[in-house]
């Protein structure tokens, strides 16, 4: 197999990997709609709109070492 | 998925990275497995001619001139056969241009001289009427650099095995050599050769003067670069 | 001075805003002395014959260009990322020593980058690649640049308090990988002080050139990979990145939908890069690659319109403030921009069109709708309202800004308008012929055609920098305007009459 045969298989694979990732993964978001921590996805703009320093973060990193 | 990464900053970076780096992967490593071959008929360049592109490059000449003919009647007709890839195989860089306010000169050797090139450097709208194109008059007082176009010829010559003072295969079955110095001096006298056959086909005497003198003035190294544009 | 609550630290914002606005001025000076000295050539010897050759089209183009992009823009990307990575991150600079330092450090090693830069580029001393100009020990610089960038952004993110990284971050984070993987590769270079004759003498000729890794089709493949991508990665990703903090949070609105983003953010980090190749239709770069790089330009509309559309989304009944406010008029107005030169790229690179397109002035009506109008519009909507925030007053004139906002609208349409008329004149004439299959024009008659279309270019990019300098008035005034109190600074900016 010469390297543009290999290209063609590899981009076709590609593409069709790629189709099935992106539809399941819209899928998924947008039925459910908390991630893993339990937050809900929308609330994370918060951290734009709540940016000043002595606001309560969305998820504070310190709950990594509590678990 | 996607949420984790935002969490875990190394891996988002790790991620952006190989989704970016994909399409250089496909697209441009295969092109360097077949890397372009000189078509027969193109040579080297001398080291005055190297020396005048730099002067093209200097003056960023290529922010308004193409050097690529593309596929179509309106541009054979106007500029002559569309370019192959072989033919820019000793271009380092290239310079086809993105923007043409002027005309393409990937083949300008073929029609116009040196006295043309020399009349229209010196006042572009003496030549061509509503030129939008500056006098470059610079040109006729500068000293062309030929000691950066030998080291530019050696680099090449060692590091991606350009055909220096090695026969070169033309279109019509002959071949010819491209001499390359083998010292400072040597090239410097290689290319005031050159220089003197362009000089004698101008009329401005300050330039003729300094080829006298042994000095090459930026225009005659242009010009030389211009005329082996074909 | 003890005992002061922590407070986000702008002091490296604040010199990457003068460096924004001073390169502004230069690069958009240059760019307006360029458009008329198309229009009248005899400006080529506006200082006189013995300065022509640092005052000529040829060596100031590269000059116009490399402001804008290296200076304007990315100095606005770093004062953006100093003043938004801290907030949305939830920390200070001021926490860390090491990051100050690493900041100031940022700021100055640029400043001697871009001296250098222009000391080098007026000596005509240039690589000829497009946004690529600089020899290889500028290069350097521009690499060690860009680590500390990256030392520094990666630095504060490490000692974050919000877990999770806002939107804006993942678009910094992106420019920094992008830029720095694409400048490497399309500067590979030689220096030719390597070179060795055969009676053994080397370091000839001048120690700062340097020869091309790539030679011809490669060459070209590789530079417009990276002259694409440096758009792609400098005018489109960091400033999306900045529309996404700064108008949620000046309209106090959240954002349409978070999800959206993610799709349009991984969606343009995929897409972006394969489409470089449109800059080489019909040229010797094989065809499946022109091909490709068609059809993923086209593709590129999608997640390009999610993000602009999310954008105007975040806006849903909330539209009297885009008539209240000018600033929100501004980042509007961007992110409409933003449409429309994301559809507008795509057609040119469609090949037919491309054929008439390609090297004609409608290209470059193209590139400056995109920065004019998307990227110059949001960085000074984004130093707008970073201003009374760093600051802490209030922003001089309300009514100087909207003067300012209509002066450079007005310059924008004029700009892309005649480029379009320019362009597309020129591509026709090009390829006329007449019955009897001859070419029915001459070079120059397709250029003095074009002398209207330079003139009204050259007056919309005079009325774009009129408003960029009271832009920067503005600003200088705001300094020293009416000082604000904490809690004026939530949301909308205050602005004086």
């Amino acid at each position: 197999m010469d390297i543009a045969q290999l290209q063609a298989y590899g981009y076709f694979t590609l593409t069709i990997v790629l189709v099935i990732a992106l539809y399941s993964y819209i899928y998924h978001l947008y039925s459910k709609k908390k991630d893993v921590d339990g937050v809900d996805y929308e609330s994370y703009s918060d951290m734009a709109l709540k940016d000043d320093l002595d606001d309560t973060p969305v998820s504070p990193k310190s709950d990594e070492k509590e678990k | 998925m996607f949420h984790w990464l935002e969490k875990h900053p190394f891996f988002f970076a790790v991620g952006v990275f190989i989704v970016i780096a994909f399409a250089g992967l496909v697209e441009i490593l295969p092109s360097f497995a077949q890397a372009s071959r000189p078509v027969i008929g193109t040579a080297p360049y001398s080291t005055l001619e190297l020396a005048g592109r730099h002067v093209y490059i200097k003056n960023s000449c290529n922010a308004c001139h193409s050097q690529l003919v593309r596929p179509f009647k309106s541009e054979t007709d106007r500029y002559g056969h569309y370019s192959l890839s072989g033919e820019y195989a000793y271009d380092r860089p290239f310079l086809w241009g993105s923007k043409r306010t002027g005309p393409d000169l990937m083949r300008v050797g073929n029609y116009r001289t040196t006295d043309w090139h020399e009349n229209h450097m010196m006042d572009p709208a003496s030549v061509v009427p509503g030129s939008v194109m500056p006098a470059y008059r610079w040109m006729f007082t500068n000293k062309a650099d030929i000691d950066t176009a030998f080291a530019e010829q050696l680099t090449v010559a060692e590091y991606f095995q350009v055909p220096y003072n090695q026969p070169v295969p033309m279109k019509d079955g002959s071949s010819v050599v491209v001499k390359m110095g083998s010292s400072v001096a040597e090239a410097n006298a290689i290319a005031l050769e050159e220089a003197k056959a362009i000089a004698a086909d101008m009329r401005d005497q300050d330039v003729k003067d300094a080829v006298e003198r042994g000095e090459i003035p930026e225009i005659v190294a242009l010009i030389a670069y211009l005329n082996s544009l074909k | 001075m003890e005992n002061r609550p922590l407070e986000y630290d702008y002091t490296v914002a604040k010199m990457f805003m003068l460096t924004t606005i001073i390169l502004g001025i230069v690069g958009m000076l240059i760019g307006v002395i360029l458009a008329f000295q198309l229009a009248y050539p005899g400006l080529n010897l506006m200082l006189g014959e013995g300065l022509a050759e640092y005052t000529n089209f040829s060596r100031l183009r590269p000059l116009h260009t490399d402001a804008v992009i290296f200076g304007f823009t990315l100095s606005g990307v770093f004062a953006t990322w100093y003043y938004v990575g801290q907030r949305v991150l939830k920390v200070s600079m001021a926490e860390s020593r090491l990051l100050m330092v690493l900041g100031k450090l940022h700021f100055w090693l640029y400043i001697v980058v871009v001296a250098a830069a222009v000391v080098s580029l007026f000596a005509g001393v240039t690589s000829s690649k497009e946004y690529a100009e600089f020899e290889w020990p500028i290069d350097i610089g521009v690499v060690v640049v860009w680590v500390i960038f990256g030392m520094s952004m990666f630095g504060l993110i490490g000692i974050r308090r919000e877990k999770s990284l806002y939107i804006s971050v993942w678009y910094f984070i992106a420019t920094f990988l992008g830029i720095a993987m694409l400048y490497l590769f399309n500067n590979m270079a030689i220096p030719t002080i390597l070179g060795t004759a055969a009676d053994g003498t080397s370091g000839i000729g001048a120690w700062y050139h340097s020869v091309s890794m790539y030679a011809g089709t490669n060459d070209a493949l590789v530079q417009w990979w990276y002259g694409h991508n440096a758009v792609a990665f400098g005018f489109t990703v960091p400033i999306v990145g900045m529309i996404y903090y700064f108008l949620p949070k000046e309209s106090g609105q959240a954002i349409y939908s978070y999800k959206l983003s993610l799709l349009s953010f991984w969606g343009l980090m995929f897409v972006y890069l394969w489409a470089g190749g449109h800059h080489l239709l019909y040229s010797t770069v094989p065809d499946w690659m022109q091909t490709m790089a068609s059809i993923f330009s086209v593709i590129l509309i999608l997640p390009s319109w999610g993000s602009a559309i999310n954008m105007l989304l975040t806006m849903k009944g909330e539209w009297q403030q885009v008539a209240a406010s000018p600033l929100i008029k501004f980042m509007v107005l961007a992110s409409t921009f933003y449409m429309f030169s994301t559809l507008e790229g795509p057609i040119q690179a469609i090949k037919s069109v491309n054929a008439i397109a390609h090297f004609t002035d409608w290209i470059v009506g193209h590139v400056h709708d995109g920065v004019l109008g998307w990227v110059g519009f949001m960085i000074m909507a984004a130093l707008y309202h970073m201003a009374p925030r760093v600051f802490k007053r209030e922003i001089y004139s309300k009514s100087l800004m909207t003067a300012q906002f209509w002066i450079q609208t007005l310059g924008v349409v004029l700009y892309f308008t005649s480029m379009w008329i320019a362009g597309i004149t020129q591509g026709m004439m090009w390829r006329a012929h007449d019955e009897f299959g001859n070419l029915a024009y001459s070079f120059i008659d397709t250029v003095t055609v074009l002398h209207p279309y330079y003139t009204i270019r050259g007056i919309g990019g005079l009325l774009y920098l009129v408003g960029f300098l009271m832009f920067a008035y503005n600003i200088y005034k705001t300094m020293s305007a009416r000082p604000v109190e904490e809690r004026e600074l939530q949301n909308a900016s205050p602005m004086g009459a």
